[in-house]
C-alpha cells in the first residue's frame, strides 16, 4: 500500500474514532449527577435564571437533540460556553492549550533524548554497573507517579534549594511576549526576547521533567531489551567480523531497528503526558488545558468537559498516526508494503 | 600510552552520566544566571506594597455573576456599595450618605455622595445605581437571588437620589445592599455585545469577565483565567489613601499545599486560602514571620437529620443522637481553634440567641430520649445512613465520631462517602436524602435571618442547604414574619424565638462553629481583621469584606530575609 493512501485511510478511520468518542463523552458528561445550570448559578439562583440557562444550553431538550445542537456547534467551531469561566470554550482552549502543548513538547524531547541515551548505554554496558544504575533509576522512575515527583520537585526546588523556578510559566514581573503561537519559548524567540525565553525555559524544566521521568525509563528499558536482542543477530556478528567499530555498529546498525518497539510505546506515552499533566499542572500552578479540564469535571462544566476530551482524543489520534508513519520509516517492510 | 587510551575509553561513559546528572540537577535550568535572575525577582516583588492571597479559584469579577469567596473578595475591592459592613456587625453609610424608609417599609430612599468617580473618570450617579440593580434582577445570577424576590422597582429621583420599591416588607434589606455593587452604566453599555437580553444584548457580561466598571479602591490590571486577578490602586478613590496601604493586590487561584508553602517561604504570598489542612497550617506556622489567623465568619458544620425518613423522623431519636455526640472532642482534638455551636445560628451573626441551651454530651439523657423513641426496641431494623462529602475529607472525622458515639447507644450508623455532585442530586428528594448528612453552611448576609431562612424555611428543601426537610408551617410563618419586621430589635427578638423552637425540634446536630484559618505574613502585613481577632473583638461575617485591602498596611522593609 502506498504511504499516502495508507495515511488517508488512517485519517478517515480517525474521524470515525472521534465521532464515537464524542458520542460516548457526550453521554457520560450528561448522565453524571447534578444539574449543570443549577450548579453554575448556585442553589439560591431564581428558577427563571436556571431555566434560561438550561434553554440556552439546550438541556431542556431530549439527549439526541442536545447532541445534534452540540455537534452542529462543534462543526462550525462553536464549542459552547463554559459555565465556569463564562466565556466561549474555544476561547478557553485556545488560551490554555498552548501552555500544555509547550509542556508536553519539552517533556517529549526529554523522553526521546534521554530514553535513547539511557537505553543505548544500558545495552552497551549490559550487566555492568552502568546498566545496573540505569536499571535502579528505571525501577524508581517508573514506579513513582509524576504528580508525586511534581510535589517533590516543588518542595525541593521551590522551598529547600530554590535554584530553579518551581511555579508558573514566568517569573513575577516578567512580561510575556506578544502572543503568536501561545508557546512562550517560541514567541519570545520569534520576538527576539531572549531573557523571557530563558525565563520561560527555566519554568518549563521541572514540570516537564516530572512528566517525562516515567516514560524516559520505560522507553529506555524497551530500547535496551531490543538492542540486546538484536546484538545476537547474524548481521551484527557479520559487522563485528568485518571489524566495524563498536560505536558505528551501535549507532548505525543497531539503534534504528531497536527503536521500532520503543517508538510505538513512546507515541502513546507522549500522548498520555497530556493526561498525566492533570495533577502536575495543578501542583506547578501551570495554566494549561489539563488543569482547566480538571476544574471542568469537578464543576460539571458540560461543554468544557466534552471539548477538552475531544481535543485530547484528537491529539491521541494524530500522535498515533505520526507514530505509525515513523515506524513505517524505520521499518522498510511496512513502508514498502511488505508482509510482516 | 595504550593504558591511557583504555582508561580514556573507560571514563567516557561515566563522564557522560555525571554530566547528565549535573545538567538535570542544576545546569539546564539553574546555573548561575538562573539563580541570579531568580533572586531579584522575588526580592523585587517583595519590595512592592502588594497583598497576594490564594483562593480556590480565580474570581468572577462581574458583580452580577460572581458570588463565591474569591469573587466576593474581588468585588469588595473593585466596586463600591451603598452601605458598608463594619466589623461590629453594623452598617455604615458609604456611597449613600443617608437614607429613609416609608412607614410601611416598602419604599427606601437613598441620598448619594457627590463627586464619586468611577475608574474611567465618570461621575457616579443615581442612574448607575438603578442600572446596577436592574442588571442584577434581570440576570438573576450571583448575588441576584437576594433581590429578585424582594425588589419591585428602582428609580432615580434625581442625580443623587435613588428610590427602591419593595414587593414585600423585608427587614434585612439594608444588610443585603452590601451585595449591590455599583457599575458604571455608560461604560458597560459601551461594551455590550449581542446576547439574550434584548436591547441590552449580553448586558456587558463578556466584557466584564476581564474588566471592571467600578469606583472601588482598586481597579483591574490583569485577569488571567486559571492564574490570577491583579488589581492596582485607584489613586482618585473618594475615600482617600493611607500611605502604607497596598498599591496592588493579587488573588491567585490555587490551593495546592506544596505551591502555597513554597510561595509563603519565598514571601511571594501574603495570605493563604482557608483550605489548607491542619498539618499544612502547622508547617506554614513554622515559617519565620508567618502566623495563623482564625476568624469566625458564621459558618457551622451541621449534621443534618432527614426528618422525613425513619428513624430520624422521630424527634426523640434525633435528640438521643444530639446528646450522645461528643462536642468537646470535636473542638479540642478534631478541629482545634473552632468553638462549640450553641444552635442553628453562629454567635457572630447579629440576631443570634445567646440564651439557648445547647445540646451537650450526656449519655443518660441520650438513653432517656432513646427510650421515648418509637424505634427504641427495633434499633437493629433502623440503621442510620450518614453521608459525608467526599471533597471535604475533614467531614469524615465527624462522621466517624458520631458513628462511635451512636454505637454506645446501640444505634448502628453506616458512614457513606458521597461525591458533591451526587450529593446535590440525592438531596433533591426526601426519599433519597440520607438520614444524616454533614454539610458546612455559611450565611448569605450578615443576620440570623439569612441562616434561618436558608436552612429551615420550607422553600430551601431540596437543596444541599436543607437536608432536614423540616417543612414546618409554624417555623415558616415565624421566619417570614421575622424577616418582614422592620424594627431591628423586634426582628432580632423574633429570630431568637425561632432559634429556640428549632433547637427543641433537634433537626440538626450543630457540630461546631468553624474557624476560618489562614496563614499570613504577620511580620510585614497589617491585617486589621486579624488584629481585631487577636484582641478578642468580632470581625465582619460578610464574606469577602475581611479582605478590604484598602485598610491593610504593608511594610516592605520588614520582609524577613
Amino acid at each position: 500500500m502506498k504511504l499516502h493512501s495508507y495515511l488517508l485511510r488512517r485519517l478517515l478511520l480517525s474521524i470515525f474514532v472521534l465521532v464515537g468518542l464524542s458520542i460516548v463523552i457526550f453521554i457520560i458528561a450528561r448522565v453524571v449527577p447534578g444539574d449543570p445550570a443549577r450548579m453554575a448559578l448556585g442553589p439560591r439562583a431564581p428558577q427563571f435564571a436556571v431555566d434560561a440557562l438550561r434553554e440556552e444550553m439546550h438541556l431542556d431538550k431530549p439527549l439526541v437533540a442536545q447532541y445534534y445542537y452540540w455537534i452542529k456547534g462543534v462543526a462550525t467551531g462553536d464549542l459552547g460556553r463554559s459555565l465556569v469561566t463564562k466565556r466561549g470554550v474555544l476561547e478557553d482552549i485556545m488560551e490554555f492549550l498552548p501552555a500544555t502543548m509547550e509542556l508536553v513538547m519539552v517533556s517529549a524531547i526529554f523522553v526521546i533524548v534521554f530514553s535513547i541515551l539511557f537505553g543505548t548505554l544500558a545495552a552497551r554496558y549490559k550487566d555492568k554497573w552502568v546498566d545496573s544504575v540505569i536499571r535502579i533509576m528505571a525501577y524508581t522512575g517508573v514506579a513513582v507517579p509524576s504528580f508525586v515527583l511534581a510535589v517533590l520537585f516543588v518542595l525541593i526546588f521551590g522551598y529547600l534549594w530554590p535554584v530553579i523556578p518551581a511555579l508558573g510559566r514566568l517569573s513575577a514581573g516578567v512580561q510575556p511576549p506578544v502572543s503568536i503561537t501561545g508557546l512562550l519559548t517560541i514567541d519570545s524567540l520569534l520576538t527576539g526576547d531572549f531573557p523571557v525565553f530563558w525565563d520561560a525555559l527555566k519554568h518549563l524544566f521541572l514540570p516537564a521533567l516530572a512528566l517525562a521521568i516515567g516514560p524516559i525509563f520505560q522507553e529506555a528499558r524497551i530500547i535496551r531489551s531490543a538492542m540486546t536482542d538484536n546484538m545476537g543477530k547474524d548481521y551484527v556478528a557479520a559487522a563485528v567480523g568485518y571489524g566495524i567499530p563498536n560505536h558505528i555498529i551501535m549507532g548505525k546498525y543497531l539503534l534504528k531497528p531497536s527503536l521500532i518497539p520503543a517508538v510505538s510505546v513512546m507515541g502513546l506515552d507522549i500522548a498520555s503526558l497530556m493526561g498525566n499533566a492533570f495533577l502536575v499542572e495543578v501542583i506547578f500552578n501551570w495554566p494549561g488545558i489539563s488543569r482547566y479540564g480538571m476544574e471542568a469535571m469537578l464543576r460539571k462544566d458540560l461543554n468544557a468537559i466534552s471539548a477538552v476530551i475531544i481535543v485530547f482524543g484528537l491529539i491521541f489520534v494524530l500522535v498515533n498516526i505520526l507514530v505509525d508513519l515513523i515506524v513505517a520509516y524505520l521499518d522498510p517492510r511496512i513502508r514498502l508494503g511488505g508482509k510482516l | 600510552m595504550k593504558n591511557w587510551a583504555r582508561l580514556r575509553k573507560k571514563l567516557v561513559i561515566p563522564g557522560i552520566l555525571v554530566l547528565l546528572v549535573a545538567m538535570l540537577l542544576a545546569g539546564c535550568g539553574g546555573g548561575k544566571t538562573g539563580s541570579q535572575k531568580g533572586a531579584p525577582d522575588s526580592q523585587q516583588s517583595a519590595r512592592e506594597k502588594i497583598i497576594r492571597i490564594s483562593e480556590a479559584n480565580v474570581p468572577n469579577i462581574d458583580p452580577g455573576v460572581g458570588s463565591d469567596y474569591a469573587s466576593s473578595i474581588a468585588l469588595a475591592n473593585l466596586y463600591d456599595t451603598l452601605v458598608f459592613p463594619s466589623h461590629d456587625g453594623t452598617l455604615k453609610p458609604w456611597l449613600a450618605t443617608d437614607w429613609k424608609t416609608s412607614s410601611d417599609g416598602l419604599t427606601w430612599t437613598f441620598n448619594l455622595r457627590h463627586g464619586v468617580k468611577f475608574h474611567n473618570g465618570d461621575e457616579l450617579t443615581a442612574e448607575d445605581v438603578v442600572f446596577s440593580m436592574q442588571r442584577m434582577l434581570t440576570l438573576g445570577e450571583g448575588y441576584g437571588y437576594l433581590f429578585t424576590d424582594v425588589v419591585k422597582e428602582v428609580k432615580a429621583l434625581d442625580n443623587y437620589t435613588v428610590q427602591f420599591t419593595l414587593k414585600k416588607t423585608f427587614g434585612p434589606f439594608l444588610s443585603t445592599l452590601v451585595r449591590l455593587y455599583i457599575l458604571n452604566k455608560d461604560q458597560v453599555m459601551a461594551n455590550i455585545k449581542p446576547g439574550p437580553y434584548g436591547k441590552m444584548g449580553d448586558y456587558g457580561k463578556d466584557w466584564l469577565i476581564t474588566n471592571d466598571a467600578g469606583s472601588g479602591p482598586y481597579m483591574v490590571k490583569e485577569l488571567k483565567k486559571q492564574e490570577h486577578l491583579y488589581a492596582v490602586k485607584f489613586d482618585h478613590y473618594w475615600g482617600g489613601w493611607d500611605q502604607d496601604a497596598p498599591d496592588s493586590f493579587k488573588i491567585i487561584g490555587t490551593t495546592s499545599p506544596s505551591t502555597i508553602r513554597t510561595l509563603m517561604t519565598r514571601r511571594e504570598l501574603e495570605i493563604t486560602d482557608q483550605w489548607q489542612t491542619k498539618e499544612a497550617l502547622e508547617a506554614l506556622d513554622r515559617i519565620p514571620g508567618v502566623g495563623v489567623n482564625a476568624a469566625f465568619t458564621g459558618t457551622i458544620l451541621n449534621i443534618m437529620f432527614n426528618t422525613k425518613k425513619a428513624p430520624t423522623d422521630d424527634v426523640h431519636f434525633r435528640k438521643a443522637l444530639a446528646y450522645a455526640f461528643d462536642y468537646d472532642t470535636v473542638v479540642d482534638k478534631l478541629f482545634p481553634g473552632s468553638r462549640k455551636a450553641k444552635g442553628p445560628v453562629s454567635s457572630v451573626l447579629p440576631g443570634f440567641n445567646p440564651n439557648l441551651t445547647p445540646y451537650e454530651r450526656n449519655l443518660e439523657k441520650a438513653r432517656a430520649e432513646l427510650a421515648k423513641s418509637k424505634y427504641a426496641s427495633r434499633l437493629d431494623e433502623y440503621p442510620v445512613e450518614l453521608a459525608w462529602v467526599a471533597e471535604v475529607p475533614d467531614e469524615e472525622k465527624i462522621a466517624l465520631l458520631l458513628q462511635s458515639n451512636a454505637a454506645e447507644l446501640g444505634i448502628k450508623v453506616n458512614v457513606v462517602k458521597v461525591p458533591w455532585l451526587s450529593f446535590v442530586d440525592q438531596v433533591a428528594k426526601p426519599e433519597n436524602t440520607p438520614n444524616a448528612s454533614t454539610v458546612f453552611v455559611s450565611p448569605h448576609y450578615s443576620e440570623a435571618g439569612s441562616i434561618l431562612e436558608s436552612r429551615y424555611h420550607s422553600k430551601s428543601t431540596g437543596t444541599w442547604e436543607q437536608c432536614e426537610w423540616l417543612k414546618n408551617a409554624e417555623i415558616d410563618a415565624a421566619i417570614e414574619d421575622a424577616i418582614s419586621t422592620l424594627d431591628t430589635n423586634k426582628r432580632f427578638e423574633k429570630y431568637r424565638a425561632i432559634q429556640e423552637k428549632i433547637v427543641d425540634l433537634a433537626p440538626t446536630i450543630w457540630a461546631f462553629d468553624q474557624a476560618e484559618k489562614r496563614a499570613y505574613q504577620e511580620e510585614y502585613v497589617v491585617w486589621p481583621a486579624a488584629d481585631l481577632i487577636k484582641q478578642g473583638k468580632p470581625v465582619t461575617s460578610v464574606m469577602g469584606y475581611m479582605f478590604y485591602f484598602r485598610e491593610f498596611k504593608v511594610y516592605p522593609n520588614k520582609v524577613p530575609k
